[in-house]
């Protein structure tokens, strides 16, 4: 009777307790990793929530500005009059974005103040309840935040030393970083001192390429995309965070490397007999080391997908407490945890590979 | 007395490194994130904690300056003068914008101060004070995008004279330039206000910043700590739910480590344990054998992850100059206490194993 004896699996399984605690071990480093990308690529979703979101199709900025983020913008009112003057504009309004930070119940929050004239583009696109801010001192803010600050419609709060009323939440207007406070043009425009001047100007049109050329030509000014303008928001958060986040994602997978190269090391030394018989009965190096490769990439991937189940039920579950961290993640980060799980079990065979590649077969037959 | 607790845990040097090594990354992980927030904290407020003043007065409801609105009166500033206990008080402008050079950009503070007064650059490592036209740039952002004293920059839309270098006033958020308090009153159109007032006091500053709030109405007035707690809190406060977050899935990692290390060393010792308490070894002692070697782990972890977190933060500094790893004693104090958690849990299993071990096992022939 011949047959494979699957042995490596059969190491791997052999004490339950052990698989169960390293599967534990490496999952967690993995869930930490899924977490930290899934964060970072719904942070990169939720800091352009506003370009993405609000209904203009062209943002008109003062020359060389790039994005929301980094750079300040200042457009004068009275372009708004030659943009009604490009036949392509079919609506042109202003809108004033700045960051700001105040007291909340003793807490800091930092948030993005958007003030838009009543019934204009720049405002809330999804209210889900009260409705949008129509006059000095209204505000409209994000329904988690408010939550979070047992904050309803009708709630009144300071913010820069003025008292606002809410009268609207809306949804989707949050990041773990900011969230968005809606009030009116000229409630911003008394807050930051501004005069007869905007940060952008929105506009819709169905030809946003000849809109752009003629605005351009006709006022100087820079009309961006909101593609693209989000694009720019996005690398200059890449430039603030990334390295951070490729540090610690760096650190959590040596963790997970550690892990199952202890776990494959202490089989190895537990069960020295057997792979001294297995050696004294004719097992090469490469057969020794398919055994071993075998063990720790089965633990490796594995743990990857204890981790992935993990991750599920850490973002489900922090969505719950706090609702303003979103998590993301797309196949293509999956395909690369499963190159990066393979790699961690070649990585983590190299100790015990090496005990085993030192091992005398006449071992076997001492007492 | 023989240190059989000791013994049992390091006779496998390798397995041992592997298991402490392990524990000690799960702590690198918290104490390196922890430290790269601790840094980034500090370097948000170091504008307020190298200025000369005593007292910084804001608009109302304003109490720090990362992305906050603030505008006082020009005049409040002379009013200021007139109270006992100033020594000087001089105006100073924040704005923020991207520095721009050559297709290279950098989020910044802009920050305008009258010439030869206290509110600008501290340091000077190269050139001079700006002139009209002029910037002071942080050196750091000079490197980063290949400025030299003498080239021209974009800022504000407007083009800028390099006069000179400053130093340590560049963050992983962004970094600062200095120019002239009428330069950047101009290019902001806000000739007759000021973003902050600075404040040199002699006697109390409290009583010197109390008796301005007392004084002239719609302000803020705080002492130079008070202050720098406020601004380092907006950091703090953002990223604390992240913190705790990221710190709970590595004490997992770590907790999992842990359990893995002893469960395999005791595994690796069950006879040597049935001989101790056929011996006489009683449940207390086979307790503390276990809890030393946890104990053992964790110190030794311990140790080696703040040997790391010091090593990853002096090859971050070398490589990311911008990035500021900083292990406070709070940090430590946190990771040690969450070590000695994951300890107590770890051991747990274990126990119950050696709990349950018969003596009897010594007089079996080994399988």
């Amino acid at each position: 009777m011949s047959g494979r004896v699957p042995a490596a699996r059969r190491m791997t399984t052999a004490d339950p307790k052990r698989l169960v605690v390293s599967l534990l071990g490496v999952g967690a480093a993995i869930g930490l990793v899924l977490l930290l990308q899934g964060l970072w690529n719904g942070q990169l979703v939720q800091i352009t929530a506003y370009e993405d979101n609000v209904g203009a199709d062209l943002f008109v900025a003062q020359s060389g500005t790039e994005s929301i983020l980094g750079d300040r913008s200042t457009v004068p009112l009275a372009a708004i009059e030659e943009l009604a003057g490009v036949p392509e504009v079919q609506q042109a309004d202003p809108v004033h974005i700045h960051y700001t930070v105040f007291d909340l119940h003793g807490e800091k929050e930092f948030v993005l103040l958007v003030g838009s004239d009543p019934g204009d583009l720049g405002g809330p696109w999804e209210v889900s309840g009260g409705r949008a801010p129509a006059a000095t001192g209204d505000a409209v803010l994000d329904r988690t935040f408010a939550e979070e600050h047992d904050i309803g419609v009708g709630t009144e709060f300071e913010m820069g030393g003025r008292t606002f009323r809410t009268v609207g939440l809306s949804e989707g207007t949050r990041s773990w970083m900011t969230s968005l406070v809606f009030v009116t043009a000229e409630t911003a425009q008394e807050m930051t001192g501004g005069g007869e001047v905007a940060t952008f100007l929105l506009v819709r049109t169905d030809e946003p390429d000849a809109a752009a050329a003629a605005i351009r030509a006709s006022t100087g000014l820079d009309p961006l995309l909101p593609a693209t303008l989000a694009e720019n928001d996005r690398e200059i958060m890449a430039g603030i965070m990334e390295g951070p986040v490729l540090l610690m994602i760096g650190i959590a997978f040596a963790a997970a490397t550690l892990v199952v190269a202890l776990t494959v090391y202490s089989g190895v030394v537990e069960r020295l007999r057997e792979y001294g018989i297995v050696k004294a009965m004719g097992a090469g190096r490469f057969r020794i080391l398919r055994l071993i490769l075998g063990q720790t990439i089965l633990l490796a991937v594995a743990g990857s997908v204890v981790g992935y189940l993990m991750y599920l039920g850490g973002a489900w579950l922090v969505g719950q407490l706090r609702p303003q961290f979103w998590f993301s993640l797309q196949w293509r980060h999956l395909m690369v945890l499963s190159g990066a799980a393979i790699g961690m079990g070649l990585v983590a065979a190299i100790i015990p590979a090496r005990r085993l590649g030192r091992l005398d077969p006449a071992s076997v037959y001492r007492g | 007395m023989v240190p059989i607790a000791r013994r049992m845990l390091f006779t496998d040097r390798r397995r041992a490194l592997l298991g402490v090594a392990g524990v000690a990354i799960a702590l690198v992980m918290a104490l390196t994130l922890d430290g790269i927030f601790a840094g980034t904290t500090r370097q948000v407020s170091r504008f307020i904690d190298t200025s000369p003043a005593d007292v910084f007065v804001s608009q109302e409801g304003v109490r720090t300056i990362h992305m906050a609105i603030s505008l006082v009166p020009g005049a409040v500033a002379d009013e200021i003068r007139q109270l006992p206990g100033v020594v000087w008080a001089e105006p100073v402008l924040f704005s923020s914008d991207a520095l721009r050079v050559a297709g290279a950009r950098r989020p910044s503070y802009v920050i305008g101060y009258m010439p030869g007064g206290r509110g600008g650059p501290q340091i000077l490592v190269e050139g001079r004070d700006p002139g009209p036209g002029e910037m002071v740039i942080d050196d750091s952002a000079a490197t980063a995008l290949d400025i030299a004293v003498g080239d021209e920059v974009e800022v504000l839309g407007a083009t800028w004279t390099v006069s000179g270098l400053t130093t340590g006033m560049t963050s992983i958020v962004n970094t600062s330039v200095y120019v002239t308090f009428d330069d950047l009153a101009t290019a902001l159109a806000s000739e007759r206000t000021a973003s902050y007032i600075l404040i040199g006091t002699e006697g109390d500053p409290e009583a010197v910043a109390k008796s301005i709030e007392a004084a002239i109405p719609g302000v803020e007035s705080q002492t130079r700590p008070r202050f720098s707690a406020e601004e380092r809190s907006v950091v703090r406060e953002m990223s604390t739910d992240l913190l705790n977050i990221m710190s709970f899935a590595a004490l997992l990692v770590g907790l999992a480590v842990i359990g893995l290390v002893l469960y395999t060393s005791v595994l690796s010792r069950l006879r040597d344990i049935g001989v101790m308490k056929a011996l006489g070894l009683g449940r207390i002692g086979v307790t503390r054998l276990v809890l030393i070697q946890g104990l053992w782990t964790v110190v030794s972890a311990f140790a080696l992850a703040v040997a790391a977190t010091f090593g990853i933060g002096a090859i971050v500094a070398s490589v990311a100059p911008d990035i500021d790893v900083v292990v406070e004693t709070a940090s430590l104090v946190r990771a040690g206490a969450g070590a000695i958690l994951v300890a107590a849990i770890g051991v747990i299993v274990p126990l119950i194993k050696v709990w349950r071990v018969d003596p009897a096992t010594v007089f079996r022939r080994p399988s």
